[in-house]
């Protein structure tokens, strides 16, 4: 079983951020993108901050991977500037030192050994063997350095990216869907170390559909749907706008909606699910609570949903609706726990354990 | 460009495609450098037609299997490019280096030192296949040596250039297999046909323009004839051939940097 390891080991070799004395910043301005008649970004506005995680959230097909390739130099915008420390990515006099990119689809030769492939592009970057196996060590594949690509579980090839990425010790980190793949404690392990790389001061953006996972890792959050921008700001700000829904399972169903309808719009849109459950739309336990015991009304369970990152994302996307599958399904069970490994974990064990 | 030009290098090291080529390159020529020379004459036609073992002609013979080098190199070139889009390694690559000018030189260059790295392979070969057929009692080295000297150089050169030619093919067409069908079926179906009909166009076509190169011992010999097979005579000087193949690479590298490999990287 691959271990990552201790932040420890990478810090020793680390620059300071921002050596060049300025912050680091993502920013995009009016950016736009269309494929043919589709339009993939519209007119995105927004800056990322250093110091902090910001989550870049949406459904599938919201465009946040066009936004990724935009902003590094991989697609060219209809219009608008996708700009990297005031620049376009393609104007970075040294690209690797400055961003450290994760993308979905980034491949690799499956016959080149883990080691050669991040060889090859230290190569080019100019950055010293040394750092290659230092990375790899990182991130867990030091044992599998020598093996070839091709057997390795998509897991691993995720941690290859990431070792890819972070080879220039980069002041900008910008990672799409970096969980993908990974086994729980890997997950942990990254939310760990985004939170480390922040914190010293560097630019870390990353998106995620693992809503609660994001929400356990990132500070603002860029909100995306249909490629516009619906939602931007400190995650904690944006949640206080959420309304959330109250949940009473009591056999005295019908009293609790009276007096609940009876305390007013505080009280939120009260409406009966089944034949015991009350459902209070748009208010907080807060309000709920106090009515239950003034009318000493017994209730057999109590539970609240929303000002969580779900929520929010619901209404700021409408629901979300993405292939016919509302995509508060998809969301619904993976909230309940810490993490919950991805389909696409089957497989990956295969590779690390041998 | 020192720094990709090691990354190129690094690279085309680094995978079982590169070794592959080198090693059907060498069982190629010494495999049919044995089979010409050696081979049985299957009526007396062909044993009239055929030099006599251990001249001149019949090492010419021999050692122009080496030619076979220069499709592997064009293949060389056009794996170094469509490589990068087949496996995806173009997106890391790109992040590295994103003005894709660059990348597209860097890749011409190695793709030129690929093509050396074939030559090579096929030119120690032929070497040795001279030395073993000299040792197996045909001819002597000296007559061997002075007809590789001729065939050597020129096969060289070509690989170089068909390395580059790959490489323009490569970056114009970006489909790995589309651009293998391309560049082998220009030279092995589309331009015997079209040399056949229009032959003052066929002539300045890659295939012939790489005879006309591998054809400079028919030139530096004064034999006029060339091989025992071909008329050489048709074909255009050497340094027109070796002209006219790097205009193809490079001008197919810069129609494809310019279109294929500007285009957005999903």
């Amino acid at each position: 079983m691959v271990e990552l390891t201790n932040l420890s080991a990478f810090a020793t070799g680390r620059r300071p951020a921002s050596a060049a004395g300025v912050a680091p910043r993502v920013e995009v301005r009016g950016l736009t993108k269309h494929f043919g008649s589709v339009v993939a970004v519209d007119d995105l506005t927004f800056s990322v901050e250093p110091g902090m995680v910001t989550g870049f959230l949406g459904p599938n097909g919201a465009g946040k991977t066009t936004t990724f390739r935009m902003l590094l130099g991989l697609v060219s915008p209809t219009s608008g500037r996708a700009l990297v420390n005031g620049v376009a990515y393609r104007d970075l006099p040294d690209p690797t030192r400055t961003v450290g990119a994760v993308l979905e689809a980034s491949g690799f030769h499956p016959a080149r050994t883990a080691r050669n492939h991040l060889r090859s592009v230290a190569a080019v970057a100019g950055i010293d063997f040394a750092r290659v196996d230092e990375v790899l060590e990182l991130v867990g594949l030091g044992a599998d350095a020598k093996r070839t690509v091709g057997g390795y579980s998509l897991g691993m090839r995720q941690r290859l990216e990431l070792a890819r990425a972070l080879l220039g010790d980069p002041e900008v980190l910008i990672l799409d869907e970096p969980a993908n793949g990974l086994d729980p404690q890997g997950i942990a392990w990254i939310r760990g170390f985004l939170r480390w790389f922040a914190s010293s001061g560097r630019v870390v953006f990353v998106s995620s559909h693992l809503l609660a996972e994001a929400a356990q890792t990132v500070d603002d959050v860029v909100i995306l749907a249909n490629g516009r921008l619906v939602g931007h700001g400190p995650l904690q700000q944006l949640l206080q706008g959420v309304t959330t829904t109250v949940r009473v399972r009591t056999p005295d169903a019908a009293r609790l909606m009276s007096v609940l309808q009876a305390r007013g719009p505080e009280a939120g849109r009260v409406r009966l699910e089944g034949r015991d459950t009350v459902v209070a739309d748009g208010t907080k336990p807060e309000v709920v609570g106090p009515v239950i015991a003034e009318n000493r009304i017994v209730v057999y369970e109590m539970t609240s949903t929303g000002e969580s990152l779900e929520q929010l994302f619901f209404q700021m996307t409408e629901g979300g609706q993405m292939g016919g599958h509302p995509i508060g399904q998809t969301f619904g069970s993976v909230g309940a726990e810490g993490y919950t490994p991805l389909p696409s974990q089957e497989g990956s064990n295969e590779g690390e354990s041998s | 460009m020192i720094r990709l030009l090691r990354a190129e290098v690094l690279k085309l090291r680094t995978i079982w495609s590169t070794w592959m080529i080198l090693i059907i390159t060498m069982v190629l020529t010494g495999g049919l450098g044995v089979v010409v020379g050696l081979a049985p004459h299957r009526h007396a036609v062909e044993a009239l037609l055929y030099p006599a073992r251990g001249t001149s002609r019949w090492f010419d013979l021999v050692l122009s299997t080496m030619t076979v080098s220069v499709d592997l190199a064009l293949v060389l070139g056009i794996i170094c490019v469509t490589g990068e889009y087949r496996h995806k390694t173009v997106t890391s690559m790109l992040l590295c280096e994103p003005k894709r000018g660059k990348m597209v030189v860097a890749k011409l260059l190695s793709s030129a030192g690929g093509g050396v790295a074939v030559g090579v392979a096929g030119g120690v070969t032929g070497l040795v296949l001279g030395f073993g057929l000299v040792a197996g009692g045909f001819g002597d080295s000296g007559r061997m040596l002075t007809e590789y000297r001729h065939v050597f150089p020129g096969v060289l050169a070509a690989c170089v250039l068909y390395g580059i030619y790959g490489l323009g093919l490569g970056a114009l067409l970006k489909n790995q297999v589309v651009a293998l069908v391309v560049g082998l079926g220009v030279i092995a179906v589309v331009e015997p046909i079209l040399d056949g009909v229009v032959p003052a166009v066929g002539r300045w076509l890659p295939g012939q323009a790489a005879e006309a190169l591998e054809s400079v011992a028919a030139s530096a010999n004064s034999r006029g004839g060339g091989g025992i097979f071909s008329n050489t005579t048709h074909l255009i000087t050497w340094w027109e051939g070796a002209l006219v193949l790097l205009a193809y690479g490079v001008v197919l590298a810069v129609a494809g940097t310019l279109t294929t490999l500007r285009a957005d990287v999903t």
